[in-house]
């Protein structure tokens, strides 16, 4: 009954997993008067319990991991993650590093990839857009991360074209 | 009529809200949010999973919405001015307890703030009832409607509540009880999806209630009390634009330095002036 407003009001939670901050300086600048994500409805609340879209930048860390999987699963269903940078997609160049693992989609179910270093804040009001579409169709079951669970993440948008070709491939280790 | 304003109020509070936003964001030169946004907003809260903490923590958010609509609709039915300021600190102290009920520590600072901010705007509403009282001769809001415009007589205890209106609606500079970038949201931040929905729709009426005590000055002239709450609405979004958050303690401080202090000048005006 209530699914259209879903698209209409997203609220956002922002989660540094270790960035290096350009991507996060990209989201706050799509959010300020410039690019203004407001007139979409779109506010970053910064709270979990009341957010329906988790902006992740960075590779996971070792020490960030249970802080991402301690906001992801406070957030209440229905809910859409935007994996932003190239680091989050993958790893970057921090994949194989003894400190992080490759990409966020490990410990948590990504719905839209924004690579980019930093993504720049078309591709991220694009991916957020992107997004919305996905939160309209979802349900309010829990989810589980695909890719930790031996499954592919076929159903994942990229926003790069040379990306979405090929999906993401899975790390050796 | 009566009737239909206080059941309607928190329906007007959320619209105000929407071109409260809107103002907001023309201020900044951007587009800003759809006009209906925070009903947007409603709709979409109602559609999110239900997660609870525990069931007090509820029912003291329900009773505090509840506590704020009853002191709403006892000012529109025209009812004692006291009562009206002691239930409205009634349902500000069901949020407070609300906010201690839980083990979020954001939630406990936001609770101290919120108990601190109220410690700093009490007193003046309650001297400002008095005023009305020395005016008007008496604390029911219907006789104050139907006397003269009380701002006439007290334009300092007007000034002392145009001080306290960020405060109230927590906006900048007096917004550190909410304090959406440290404490994201302080009391209400344990609230979720429906019932995050209850402590939306206090917020809206919230509005609600402070401009009808604007609309309190005005007395019968009905044009004069239009220009004071549009003037007041467009100066508090100004200084919300205009201004950076400041600290709690300077906050108590600056609002009995000020306020507090124009409250009284005010009653020692209409007493012997």
């Amino acid at each position: 009954m209530f699914e259209k407003f879903r698209k209409k009001s997203p609220w956002i939670l922002h989660y540094n997993a270790g960035s290096c901050n350009g991507c996060d300086i990209e989201i706050l600048a799509s959010l300020a008067p410039k690019y203004d994500l407001e007139r979409f409805g779109i506010i970053n609340t910064g709270n979990p319990k009341q957010s329906d879209i988790l902006l992740v930048t960075g590779p996971v860390t070792l020490k960030s991991r249970e802080r991402l999987v301690e906001l992801y699963s406070q957030m209440p269903e229905p809910k859409v993650v935007v994996a932003i940078g190239v680091c989050t997609c993958t790893g970057g160049v921090f994949r194989k590093m003894y400190n992080v693992k490759a990409g966020v989609d490990r410990y948590v179910p990504v719905d839209v990839y924004v690579p980019g270093c930093a993504s720049s804040p078309d591709q991220i009001i694009d991916g957020v857009v992107q997004a919305l579409a996905i939160l309209e169709e979802k349900s309010k079951d829990i989810e589980k991360p695909k890719r930790l669970f031996g499954e592919l993440t076929n159903n994942s948008i990229f926003t790069n074209r040379r990306e979405m070709a090929k999906k993401i491939k899975h790390e050796k280790n | 009529m009566s009737w239909f304003l206080a059941l309607f109020a928190p329906v007007f509070g959320t619209l105000v809200s929407g071109i409260d936003r809107v103002v907001r964001a023309r201020m900044q030169r951007r587009l800003g949010p759809p006009l209906m946004q925070p009903f947007y907003d409603m709709f979409k809260l109602l559609d999110k999973r239900p997660m609870m903490v525990h069931k007090l923590h509820i029912v003291l958010g329900v009773m505090h919405f509840m506590a704020l609509w009853a002191s709403i609709a006892l000012f529109m039915f025209g009812g004692h001015l006291l009562y009206i300021i002691f239930t409205h600190l009634l349902s500000v102290i069901f949020l407070i307890l609300a906010g201690y009920s839980v083990r979020s520590p954001y939630s406990h600072l936001g609770a101290n703030r919120e108990l601190l901010a109220l410690f700093a705007y009490e007193p003046i509403l309650i001297l400002m009832a008095v005023g009305f009282y020395l005016t008007c001769g008496s604390f029911e809001v219907s006789v104050i409607t139907s006397n003269s415009p009380a701002i006439v007589s007290m334009p300092l205890m007007f000034i002392a509540l145009l001080i306290l209106l960020p405060l109230k609606l927590k906006k900048s500079p007096f917004d550190a009880p909410e304090a959406h970038q440290e404490l994201c949201g302080g009391v209400e931040i344990e609230y979720s999806g429906f019932f995050y929905e209850v402590i939306y729709v206090s917020k809206m009426t919230e509005i609600i209630f402070v401009y009808a005590l604007v609309f309190l000055f005005a007395g019968q002239n009905i044009l004069l009390g239009i220009i004071l709450v549009t003037g007041s609405f467009f100066l508090v979004n100004a200084v919300d634009n205009a201004t950076g958050r400041i600290r709690i303690d300077h906050l108590v401080k600056k609002v009995y330095a000020t306020a507090f202090v124009l409250a009284l000048l005010a009653l020692g005006w209409i007493s012997y002036v």
